[in-house]
C-alpha cells in the first residue's frame, strides 16, 4: 500500500505516494530526474550516491524515502547557486578531481558535508572522511587535494563575510538621503 | 622544448562543469519516451547443452512485452579478430549450448525494471551440464572438454616471436635463471556498470544505440554483424563515459539484446546490468600462466630471453588474442635484447573471457620479468637501479622485426631516478624497501585484427563566420580527459582558444572513424588527424594572410593568439576573425573545412611511439601480520610532450592506484568458474587512505610520429607499481613472490621460506665442530 | 640457394624452422588437417613448444618438413 512522502529537494517540496520499499535514490533519479547522483554499486560499499539530508552525508542507496520525510535534501543539482558553481565544485575543477565524473557527485556531496562540519582538516583527516567514497580513476590524491583547496577558498569567503563593506562615498551620501526621506522612491 | 600557447599548460577539463553539476549525462541516465527495460537471464551452469527453453509464462506476466531466446535473434555472430572468422565468436543469446556462468539464454523487455526482473524467474530452461574446464594447463590437454567446436585442444590463438639465437645465446650467458608464475584475474572495476539504450525506428530500418562504452565504431561494427544490418543503418552515440579502463572494447549483450528488443517491440529498450553481472560477466584482466628464462653476464647484460605463456582466455576471444600478442611484446621493454623468443597460447575456458585491460600484455607480463630481474641482480651482486641502466635501450634501438624506438628517453629517466631517490629515501629503515621497474607501452596500435577498412582515426573540422570552430570525431573520451586534449590540439593548431571550439565526439554519425580509447591511441592518432583537419584550414588562412599582406616570400607565417602574423615580426599580422570572413567570403560562402585522418605505416608490427620510464616504490612490510604498506611512489616518465599536464597527473596516478590493487589486494576467486566476490565489499580496490603520495618527474622528449611530439601518458604507468612493490618486499626481507596479489598470509608464507632457505644455507655452509678438544 | 615452399600454400623460407613456424601460424583447417596425414597433431605442437623451453614444436615440424617440403630454387 502506497505512504505519502513529504520532502524538500534543492529547497522545493515535494509530495508523493510511494511504495514503502522505495530507495531515496529512487525517488531523486526517477520520481525526480535528478540523474547527478548516481549508483555504482549494490552493496552499499561505493558512496557514489551521497546526498546530504539536513546536513548529514546519506548514501541514498541505503535509506528508504520514507525514512527522511519531512526532511531538507540536497543533491549536486542544489549546490550551484544559478551558474556560480560552489567553491567545492571550482575547486575540483581546477584540481583535475575528477575523469570519468561518475563517483563525482558523491565525492562533492560527502565533502561539503564534511567541510561544514570541519572547515580546516588535515590530509588524514581528510583520507579518514572520504574513505567510503570509491574512485577507480584518481587514484584519489587529486581529491584530497580540491578538498583542501576548496576548504582555503570556503574559509576566505567566510573571512570575507564578516568584514564590514567599506561604502563608497557617493553611496553613503544616498544612505543619508535615503534616510531622511529625500530622494526617497 | 618549445614553447605552445596551449599545449603544455595545465588546462581544466572541458567536461569539468557538465561533470561537477550532475548534468553530464551518460547512457545509465537516458530516459526515452515510451522506453521498455530489458533484463537477461543467465546461465547457473559454467558449461552446459540447452535442451528447451520455455517463456511462456514470461511472456503472460503482466507489463511484459516481449522475451527472446537465441532461436529469435538474427543469429550474426560477432567479435573484434573478425580478420579470422572463426574468432568472431559472440552471439547475443545462447543457443546451442552455454559457455560460462552468466551466459545470456534469454532476455525480457518489461514496462519496469522490476516486471522484467520477475519475468526472468518464469522462464524455464533444461539443461544438459557438461563437463567444464576453468585453467588453461588443463584446457590444453587432449582430454580436455571443448568449449567451442573447431578448436580441438582448446587453442583459441597462438602467437610465436623470435629474433636472434636464443638457444647461443643462453649457451653464452654466465648466468641463467628460470621462475615459474601464476598470475591471477583482476576486474577493471568502472563504477559506471555496461548499460544500453537501443532505439529502432520501423520507418527507415535504422537503429540508434546509447552505450557505455570505449569505441562506438566497434559497437557500430559488431551490432551491424549481430543483426545483419548495414553498418550505415546503425548509429552508435556514447555519451559520458563512467569507467572504460578496457573493459568495454568488445560489444556486449547489453548493446545487441537491447537492440533486438527494440526492433521486435518498436520501442526503446534499456538494458542494465547489476554490480554482480558486471563483476561476474563482463570482460576481466587475463589470468595465466608464465615460465620464463634470462641469460646474464656476469656484468648483468642480458644476452637471451625466453618467455611462455598459457593465457586463461574465458569463453570467447574479444580482444585477448591481441593481449597475448603484446605480452610477448611488452615483457622486453624497455631493455636490449639481442636473442628472445617468446611463444604464448591462449585457451578457451568456461569462464567469462579475458583480454584488453588498461597496460594489457604489459600488466602480467613486466611482473615476471621485473621481479626474475631483481633475482638476477641479487645473485650477480649488482644494484637493481644499476643493471636496468645497464640494459636500458636508446633512442633509434629496434627489436629486428617487431618495434623501433624513436623518441626514447629511458636513460635519461633513469639518471634522474638515480639522483632523486637518494635525495628522496636517503635512509631505507628496517623492513623497508625500495623496489624498481622499467617500463614502456604503446600510443595506439598498428595491427589491424578488427578488419577495419577505414583509416584509424579521422576528424572534421569546420571554422563558421564568427570563428567559432566545430570538431567532429568518433573518438571517445573516457574520463581520460581525450575532449579536452582534442580541443587543445585543435586551438592551438588554429591559433585561437579553447572557448572557440564545439566538441562533437564519440557518435558514428559524424562518420569521421576512429577505433576507440584503447592501446593509448587517442592522444596520438586521434591528435595526429585533428592536428591535419586543422592544419589544412590553417594553410588556407596563412595562404590568404599572405595575399593580403604582400610580404617578402621569404618571410614565414604563424597561427597563435588568434592572429596570423609573421613570424620574425609579429606586429605584421591580421585577426583570424577577419581572415575567417575573408576566407569564406572567398570561398563562394561555404565555412572553412578540413577533414584529416591518421594510419601508421612502417612503423613495426606494434605502434608508432611508445610512453616509457621507470618507477620506485618504498614499501615496508610487517613480519608479524604480512601486511605490506607501498609507503612512496616515485615514477619518472618520457611521454613525449605532454598535451596537458593536469590531466596526465591525474591518469599516471590513476593508473599507479590500479597496479597497487593489482599487487596488493585485487583477485577474482572462483569455485567451479563461479565467481565468488561479485560486488565491492568483497572485491577489494583501495581507498584514499591506502594511496601513498606520489611523486611524478617528466623526461620531455619530442616524439616525432605523435602530434607536437606527443605520445602515450600513462597505460605506461599502471604495469610497474605491482613489481615495484614486489620488488620493494624483496629488497626488505629477501621474500620471493610467483604470483601478483601479496595478501598477508601470502607475504608471511614468502617470509618463513626465504628464512627456512637462509637456515639451510648458514647450516651448509657452517664448518663442522671438532670433538673434544 | 633452395628455397622450401609449404606444403598447404604458397609460403617459402630458406629454413626449414622458418617454414615451420610459418606453418604453426596458420589456423585454417587445410594446414591443420595436413598435419594429421604427418602423424602429426597441430595441438600436440602448440602444445610442446609452449610448455617448455626450447624450439620443441617447431623443430618437430622442422625436421618433417625436411623430408617433405618442395625445394624451390631462386632462378
Amino acid at each position: 500500500m502506497k505512504r505519502e512522502l513529504n520532502i524538500v529537494v534543492n529547497g522545493e517540496s515535494y509530495n508523493f505516494f510511494i511504495e514503502p520499499k522505495t530507495l531515496l535514490v529512487q525517488v531523486l533519479r526517477e520520481m525526480l530526474g535528478l540523474r547527478g547522483t548516481h549508483q555504482a554499486c549494490d552493496s552499499s560499499s561505493c558512496a557514489a550516491c551521497t546526498v546530504i539530508v539536513d546536513g548529514k552525508a546519506v548514501k541514498s542507496c541505503s535509506i528508504l524515502a520514507l525514512q527522511v520525510n519531512g526532511k531538507q535534501v540536497t543533491t549536486i543539482e542544489g549546490l550551484a547557486d544559478g551558474t556560480n558553481l560552489h567553491p567545492i565544485q571550482q575547486a575540483f575543477i581546477d584540481n583535475w578531481a575528477f575523469q570519468c565524473g561518475f563517483c563525482t557527485s558523491g565525492q562533492i556531496m560527502g565533502a561539503k558535508a564534511f567541510l561544514d562540519e570541519n572547515p580546516n582538516p588535515t590530509r588524514e583527516e581528510i583520507q579518514a572522511a572520504m574513505d567510503g567514497h570509491l574512485c577507480r580513476c584518481t587514484g584519489y590524491n587529486m581529491i584530497n587535494e580540491a578538498i583542501r583547496d576548496a576548504a582555503k577558498r570556503l574559509q576566505a569567503l567566510e573571512a570575507a563575510k564578516k568584514v564590514p563593506a567599506q561604502r563608497a562615498p557617493q553611496v553613503q551620501k544616498w544612505m543619508q538621503t535615503a534616510k531622511s526621506g529625500k530622494g526617497a522612491a | 622544448m618549445k614553447e605552445y600557447s596551449i599545449i603544455g599548460k595545465p588546462t581544466p577539463n572541458v567536461d569539468g562543469p557538465a561533470k561537477v553539476t550532475g548534468e553530464a549525462a551518460y547512457s545509465i541516465d537516458i530516459t526515452l519516451p515510451n522506453m521498455l527495460y530489458g533484463k537477461l537471464l543467465r546461465s547457473p551452469y559454467p558449461h552446459a547443452k540447452i535442451l528447451s527453453i520455455d517463456t511462456s509464462k514470461a511472456e503472460e506476466l503482466p507489463g511484459v512485452k516481449c522475451v527472446i531466446t537465441g532461436k529469435d535473434t538474427p543469429g550474426g555472430k560477432w567479435g573484434l579478430w573478425r580478420r579470422f572468422r572463426e574468432l568472431a565468436d559472440q552471439q547475443a543469446l545462447a543457443t546451442d549450448k552455454v559457455r560460462f556462468i552468466g551466459d545470456p539464454v534469454a532476455a525480457v523487455a518489461a514496462s519496469t525494471e522490476e516486471i522484467a526482473e520477475k519475468a526472468l524467474d518464469l522462464i524455464e530452461v533444461e539443461y544438459e551440464p557438461l563437463p567444464a574446464v576453468y585453467d588453461p594447463i588443463e584446457a590444453i590437454k587432449d582430454d580436455a572438454p571443448m568449449v567451442h567446436d573447431d578448436f580441438p585442444s582448446n587453442i583459441n590463438a597462438t602467437r610465436h616471436i623470435e629474433w636472434g639465437d636464443v638457444d647461443k645465446g643462453f649457451a653464452e650467458a654466465d648466468y641463467v635463471r628460470e621462475d615459474r608464475y601464476v598470475i591471477e584475474a583482476a576486474h577493471p572495476c568502472a563504477m559506471e556498470v555496461h548499460n544500453s539504450v537501443a532505439s529502432y525506428d520501423k520507418g527507415t530500418g535504422r537503429l540508434t544505440v546509447w552505450t557505455s562504452t570505449g569505441s562506438p565504431y566497434f559497437v557500430q561494427q559488431n551490432i551491424a554483424e549481430a543483426l545483419k544490418l548495414r553498418e550505415g543503418d546503425v548509429r552508435v552515440i556514447k555519451p559520458h563515459v563512467g569507467g572504460h579502463y578496457g573493459g568495454k572494447n568488445s560489444t556486449m549483450p547489453d548493446a545487441v539484446n537491447a537492440a533486438i528488443l527494440s526492433m521486435k517491440t518498436g520501442k526503446p529498450v534499456k538494458i542494465v546490468f547489476n554490480r554482480d553481472e558486471e563483476f561476474t560477466t563482463t570482460e576481466h584482466r587475463t589470468a595465466q600462466h608464465m615460465a620464463l628464462k634470462i641469460g646474464l653476464k656476469k656484468d648483468g647484460t642480458i644476452v637471451a630471453f625466453e618467455a611462455k605463456a598459457i593465457t586463461n582466455g574465458g569463453a570467447f576471444t574479444g580482444l585477448g588474442a591481441t593481449t597475448l600478442f603484446l605480452t610477448g611484446t611488452f615483457i622486453t621493454m624497455p631493455y636490449r635484447i639481442p636473442n628472445y623468443r617468446y611463444d604464448g597460447v591462449r585457451a578457451y575456458t568456461n569462464i567469462v573471457w579475458g583480454t584488453s585491460i588498461r597496460g594489457f600484455g604489459a600488466v602480467p607480463s613486466k611482473y615476471c620479468a621485473e621481479t626474475q630481474l631483481d633475482r638476477a641482480a641479487k645473485d650477480l651482486g649488482i644494484d637493481p637501479l644499476e643493471i636496468r641502466r645497464k640494459n636500458a635501450v636508446a633512442p633509434g634501438y629496434e627489436a629486428p622485426g617487431q618495434y623501433k624506438f624513436e623518441s626514447c628517453g629511458i636513460q635519461a629517466c633513469i639518471e634522474k631516478m638515480a639522483v632523486r631517490v637518494k635525495e628522496k629515501w636517503p635512509n631505507v629503515e628496517k623492513d623497508e624497501g625500495i623496489g624498481y621497474c622499467g617500463f614502456a607501452y604503446m600510443s595506439g596500435g598498428i595491427f589491424n585484427w578488427i578488419d577495419t577498412p577505414y583509416a584509424y582515426s579521422s576528424a572534421h573540422v569546420k571554422v563558421n563566420w564568427d570563428g567559432t570552430v566545430d570538431l567532429y570525431s568518433q573518438a571517445a573520451d573516457v574520463g581520460q580527459g581525450h575532449n579536452t586534449v582534442a580541443a587543445m590540439i585543435c586551438a592551438e593548431e588554429l591559433g585561437i582558444g579553447i572557448e572557440d571550439i564545439r566538441l562533437h565526439m564519440g557518435d558514428t554519425a559524424h562518420a569521421y572513424t576512429d577505433l576507440g580509447a584503447w592501446g593509448s591511441r587517442e592522444t596520438l592518432m586521434n591528435g595526429n588527424a585533428i592536428k591535419d583537419a586543422a592544419g589544412q584550414i590553417k594553410q588556407k588562412l596563412i595562404d590568404l594572410a599572405r595575399l593580403k599582406l604582400g610580404e617578402n616570400i621569404a618571410y614565414d607565417l604563424v597561427a597563435r593568439n588568434k592572429r596570423i602574423y609573421l613570424e620574425l615580426r609579429p606586429e605584421r599580422g591580421l585577426s583570424y576573425y577577419d581572415l575567417v570572413k575573408d576566407a569564406i567570403r572567398a570561398n563562394d560562402g561555404v565555412p572553412l573545412t578540413g577533414t584529416g585522418h591518421y594510419t601508421p605505416h612502417n612503423k613495426g608490427m606494434i605502434s608508432p611511439a611508445y610512453g616509457m620510464g621507470i618507477m620506485a616504490i618504498k614499501a615496508k612490510v610487517d613480519r608479524e601480520t604480512g601486511h605490506v604498506t607501498a609507503q612512496d611512489v616515485l615514477v619518472v616518465h618520457d611521454s613525449g610532450q605532454i598535451i596537458n599536464p593536469l590531466g596526465a597527473r591525474g591518469q599516471v596516478e590513476g593508473s599507479i592506484h590500479m597496479g597497487l590493487g593489482y599487487g596488493l589486494c585485487e583477485e577474482m576467486p572462483m569455485d567451479q568458474g563461479m565467481l565468488l566476490n561479485p560486488e565491492f565489499v568483497d572485491y577489494k580496490i583501495l581507498r584514499t587512505r591506502d594511496m601513498p603520495e606520489i611523486e611524478i618527474l617528466d623526461v620531455p622528449t619530442y616524439e616525432p610520429n605523435g602530434p607536437f611530439g606527443a605520445k602515450e601518458a600513462a597505460e605506461a604507468t599502471i604495469a610497474p607499481a605491482a613489481p615495484a612493490l614486489a620488488n620493494a618486499v624483496y629488497q626488505a626481507c629477501g621474500a620471493e613472490f610467483f604470483s601478483n596479489v601479496l595478501k598477508p598470509e601470502k607475504v608471511l608464507k614468502a617470509i618463513r621460506e626465504k628464512e627456512k632457505k637462509d637456515k639451510e644455507s648458514a647450516k651448509s655452509k657452517a664448518p663442522s665442530k671438532a670433538k673434544g678438544k | 640457394m633452395p628455397n622450401y615452399r609449404c606444403p598447404m600454400c604458397r609460403k617459402i623460407c630458406s629454413e626449414h624452422l622458418d617454414l615451420a613456424r610459418h606453418y604453426l601460424g596458420q589456423t585454417d583447417k587445410k594446414h591443420k588437417d595436413w598435419l594429421k596425414t604427418q602423424g602429426l597433431s597441430y595441438a600436440a605442437l602448440i602444445k610442446a613448444q609452449v610448455t617448455e623451453f626450447g624450439n620443441k614444436g617447431y623443430q618437430a615440424l622442422a625436421d618433417v618438413l625436411k623430408k617433405t617440403a618442395a625445394e624451390v630454387n631462386e632462378g
